[in-house]
């Protein structure tokens, strides 16, 4: 296995009494697609939070390349390397599509050219040239799934944070942001994904890590993970 | 599209040359006068559009700025005997300097905090400046009158035709605008992004402020006279405000047309109705609630609307003339009628 | 100077009391209409105004018209609140930012128009209270503690009694809490949002009025008062974190104690620039207020 690119070592995070996240510890290793996955409140946007310095850690270490980056700011971290998306997506509504990809282009291409150049080369890569002068606003949800793909990939990251960005799509939607997320493995950029579509993480993740309540219950290949008697119960605990 | 660049090149050059000669041609006293208000007026207000239409935070205490300019050139200038330009520098620089005192805990917190602090800042910078000595107190200060008002419209043209220009280079040009813009639609956001808010945030602030103090600087000079209601009264931020949000926020044009607009309605009604001074406090403040509520983008926001939305009228038309003949035009189909049908080509490249 | 101590803390934590019920109503409003009143010393200064008219009228005691100034700006308030609402809910965009710039303007417009129909001069509401006062010495102190503070301390606490039963005790409280934590979610479960947020405006607003009704009698009114008013509103709400009502009573008494020292103690001329220092340090030390509890 390749040296591992984040590496995450009991971390904890306390939202007053309550431990939203505990004890959690895994890798993900370069070129991998990890998925994290768990029922509803296990902790999944947390653990994304504190990767991309939204929430500092209450206790434990996450690495980053080899280097500590718990406590850093998410500006810091986005320039590090590190990308993200939300659950709740967060376009700047009053710009334009293009504008939305430009500004996180920035980051590294200062110069208005270049970045609109790579803003551009983002929005085919994600099939949205064609909306480029719409106003964000006007995006359909899979658009703006889309778009916020888009401007955490124009940090160019070697690493990117998925949050949710296939469910709520229809079927056909679902597939094309799958295929992306496989074309953006493709292009060397190592993936953690959280979703609820098992579908979905089962067939593409690499290895699976499963939260509930905070805690970590199990990690392993997809096939492995599904039987874990533990998961099964998490899972069925909760409803079906 | 060249067409209306060079439209636009016409337009900027007729302008220019307008402004330049204006206080050559105009042999009427009041009429250069006004020249001279509207510039500082246009200046305080696409300064003040800065931290509000870019970033969506509401300075309420601006004519601070415009007050520590005017004061720190009159004294430096008056009591230090330095040169007028060094002391106008150096008054530039305090207000700066004050826009980052305050802006730096302040802005790192919601707009309302900052909304109110700044008001605060002002009303107390103002208290400051009558209970000096240094400042003369509520008589206020007096600066040796040059009278030569062709100079002071040159000075305050050229010194708000260059914040003009810088601003607009640096707001509509550079990656700053698209910044502060993405900071105003979503700040938490914009952090992802590798955006730091706080930084930005100041630096603009900085950047509204300083202009503001050299425009304060230059008033002190042309008026000969100034007092702490004047320059650091409410009446500034307040006029200012108005200019602004009439003119339509989040653009340049729009206040500096605003300001025009409102400094000339201002400057007759004064002449007409001096004996009720305080009724223009009332008219201030139905204009700009009333803004508010009926024009929210200014009337340079309602004109852009309503070409934009003539334009979108057309290309609407034809996109669906195209997407009426399918097969010739799948592509424009795709765009119009199911936006995601097409994703898998580009994944390709 | 040190035998004048007690009476500062007296003046103070009298002076906070009307601090108290100048910021307690606004803050209220603020937690759950989210919005800034640039006009809250505004209505202050209205309600006095309309206490000092109707005492000229009738040549009865201010004290007696509390109840008819409440009832006057509540209706002023509730008829002014779907304006709000309408700004609020309309600006694509930007609904906080104009609001407060609708609500500034609001502010410019009432004073401007109390300095036409007013005039600028200072005035004072004739009330009995006035003329009494306690008066006692222990050793080298001496306190004074006259009547119509102590009346306006009394109308502050029971005023903050009074709404803390509201908004603890009733459903109209329950109500109004709700909104304020969660709006959406609170009209799914079936609380009438427009009418909760016109009722707590229009409490607000009736309370600012009532409260100019003491200023004016305590200390005294005119038609400029407002902004100040507003600084000392803005103040107290910072310092207590925003929306943060049980933190309003400690920062009004804090405020009202700063005040009074400077009044005794240093140079009252620089009462602003020491409130607005004290605020500034809180902002930069503890952005959320004394409490840490502000939104």
């Amino acid at each position: 296995m390749a040296e591992p690119i984040l590496r995450l070592e009991n971390v904890s995070k306390a939202f007053g009494g309550l431990k939203a996240v505990n004890q959690v510890s895994f890798d993900v290793s370069e070129g991998e697609i990890v998925g994290l996955i768990g029922p509803n409140g296990a902790g999944k946007t947390t653990v994304f939070n504190l990767i991309s310095g939204y929430d500092p850690p209450t206790e434990g270490s996450i690495s980053f390349n080899g280097c500590e980056i718990s406590g850093r700011k998410p500006y810091e971290l986005a320039a590090v390397g590190i990308g993200r998306t939300f659950q709740i997506v967060k376009p700047f509504a009053g710009l334009s599509v293009l504008d939305n990809v430009t500004v996180a282009s920035y980051l590294r291409y200062p110069a208005q050219r270049d970045a609109r150049r790579k803003a551009r080369e983002v929005l085919e890569f994600i099939g949205m040239g064609d909306r480029a002068d719409m106003p964000a606003a006007g995006l359909t949800l899979a658009g703006r799934k889309r778009l916020e793909i888009g401007k955490a990939l124009a940090l160019e990251p070697k690493l990117i944070l998925l949050d949710e960005v296939v469910a709520g799509l229809n079927p056909t939607e679902a597939d094309q942001t799958v295929q992306l997320i496989l074309s953006i493995r493709k292009s060397g950029v190592t993936t953690l994904i959280v979703e609820h579509i098992m579908r979905v993480i089962m067939g593409i993740s690499h290895r699976v890590v499963v939260l509930n309540y905070g805690s970590l219950i199990a990690q392993g290949a997809p096939e492995e993970v599904a039987r874990n008697p533990q998961v099964i119960e998490a899972y069925l605990g909760e409803s079906k | 599209m060249p067409d209306t660049v060079w439209k636009k090149c016409v337009v900027v050059a007729g302008l220019a040359v307008f402004l330049l000669s204006f206080p050559l041609l105009v042999r009427d006293a009041f009429l250069l006068r006004l020249f001279t208000e509207a510039l500082m007026w246009i200046g305080l207000a696409i300064t003040w559009d800065l931290i509000a239409g870019y970033i969506g935070y509401l300075n309420f205490g601006h004519g601070v700025f415009f007050g520590f300019g005017a004061y720190t050139t009159t004294i430096l200038f008056t009591k230090a005997n330095l040169p007028f330009a060094l002391s106008l520098a150096i008054g530039g620089g305090v207000a700066a300097l004050a826009a980052l005192i305050i802006g730096w805990p302040v802005l790192r917190l919601r707009g309302a905090y900052f909304a109110i602090a700044t008001w605060a800042f002002g009303r107390a910078i103002m208290q400051l400046a009558l209970v000096l000595d240094v400042t003369g107190g509520p008589d206020g200060m007096r600066l040796p009158p040059f009278l030569n008002p062709h100079f002071f419209a040159y000075v305050m043209l050229a010194l708000v035709g260059a914040t003009y220009i810088v601003l607009w280079v640096l707001l509509e040009r550079a990656p700053f605008g698209l910044k502060l813009k993405a900071i105003r639609e979503d700040e938490s956001g914009s952090l992802a992004i590798g955006l730091n808010p706080a930084k930005l945030k100041l630096q603009a602030l900085v950047l509204s402020a300083a202009p503001a103090g050299l425009i304060g600087g230059v008033y002190a000079y042309w008026i000969t006279f100034i007092d702490p209601s004047s320059v650091f009264g409410d009446l500034v931020t307040d006029q200012a405000v108005v200019m602004a949000v009439f003119g339509g926020l989040g653009t340049l044009i729009g206040p500096a047309i605003g300001a025009v607009f409102f400094l000339t309605f201002k400057t007759y009604f004064w002449a007409y109705l001096s004996d009720f001074q305080v009724l223009y406090l009332i008219i201030l403040g139905v204009a700009i609630a009333a803004c508010v509520v009926f024009l929210p983008d200014g009337i340079w926001g309602a004109v852009t609307r309503r070409q934009e939305g003539r334009r979108a009228l057309r290309k609407g038309l034809s996109l669906n003339q195209r997407a009426a003949a399918p097969p010739a035009h799948p592509s424009a189909a795709g765009t119009s009628v199911r936006p995601s049908v097409r994703p898998r080509d580009g994944e390709e490249e | 100077m040190l035998t004048l101590l007690p009476q500062a803390i007296i003046d103070g934590l009298l002076l906070g009391g009307i601090y108290l019920t100048v910021s307690i109503g606004f803050s209220l409003a603020y937690g759950v209409l989210h919005i800034i009143d640039f006009a809250v010393g505004e209505w202050i200064m209205l309600g006095a105004f309309l206490g000092l008219y109707l005492t000229a009228w009738t040549g009865w005691d201010a004290m007696l018209f509390l109840p008819a100034v409440f009832v006057v700006f509540a209706v002023v308030g509730w008829f002014t609140q779907p304006l709000i609402q309408r700004v609020t809910s309309g600006a694509k965009g930007r609904p906080v930012l104009m609001a407060l710039v609708f609500t500034f303007g609001l502010a410019l417009t009432f004073r401007g128009a109390a300095q036409t129909v007013f005039g600028i001069f200072t005035h004072s509401l004739p009330t009995e209270l006035a003329a009494g006062s306690w008066y006692w010495e222990l050793g080298p102190f001496m306190m004074t503690v006259p009547l119509v503070r102590l009346a306006g301390l009394v109308y502050a606490l029971a005023i903050t009694v009074g709404l803390t039963y509201l908004l603890k005790r009733t459903d109209l409280g329950l109500a109004i809490r709700a909104v304020a934590q969660h709006k959406d979610a609170a009209g799914l479960m079936g609380v009438n949002i427009q009418r909760t947020n016109a009722v707590v405006y229009s409490l607000y607003v009736g309370i600012s009025a009532m409260t100019g009704v003491f200023i004016g009698a305590i200390i005294s009114l005119n038609s400029g008062m407002g902004p100040d008013l507003s600084l000392f509103a803005f103040f107290v709400v910072v310092l207590a974190g925003m929306g943060y009502l049980p933190g309003v009573p400690w920062a009004s008494f804090l405020l009202g104690l700063i005040q009074s020292f400077f009044l005794i103690f240093f140079n009252p001329s620089w009462t602003l620039l020491a409130v607005f220092t004290v605020l500034f340090l809180i902002l930069l030390v503890s952005p959320t207020g004394l409490f840490r509890k502000g939104v």
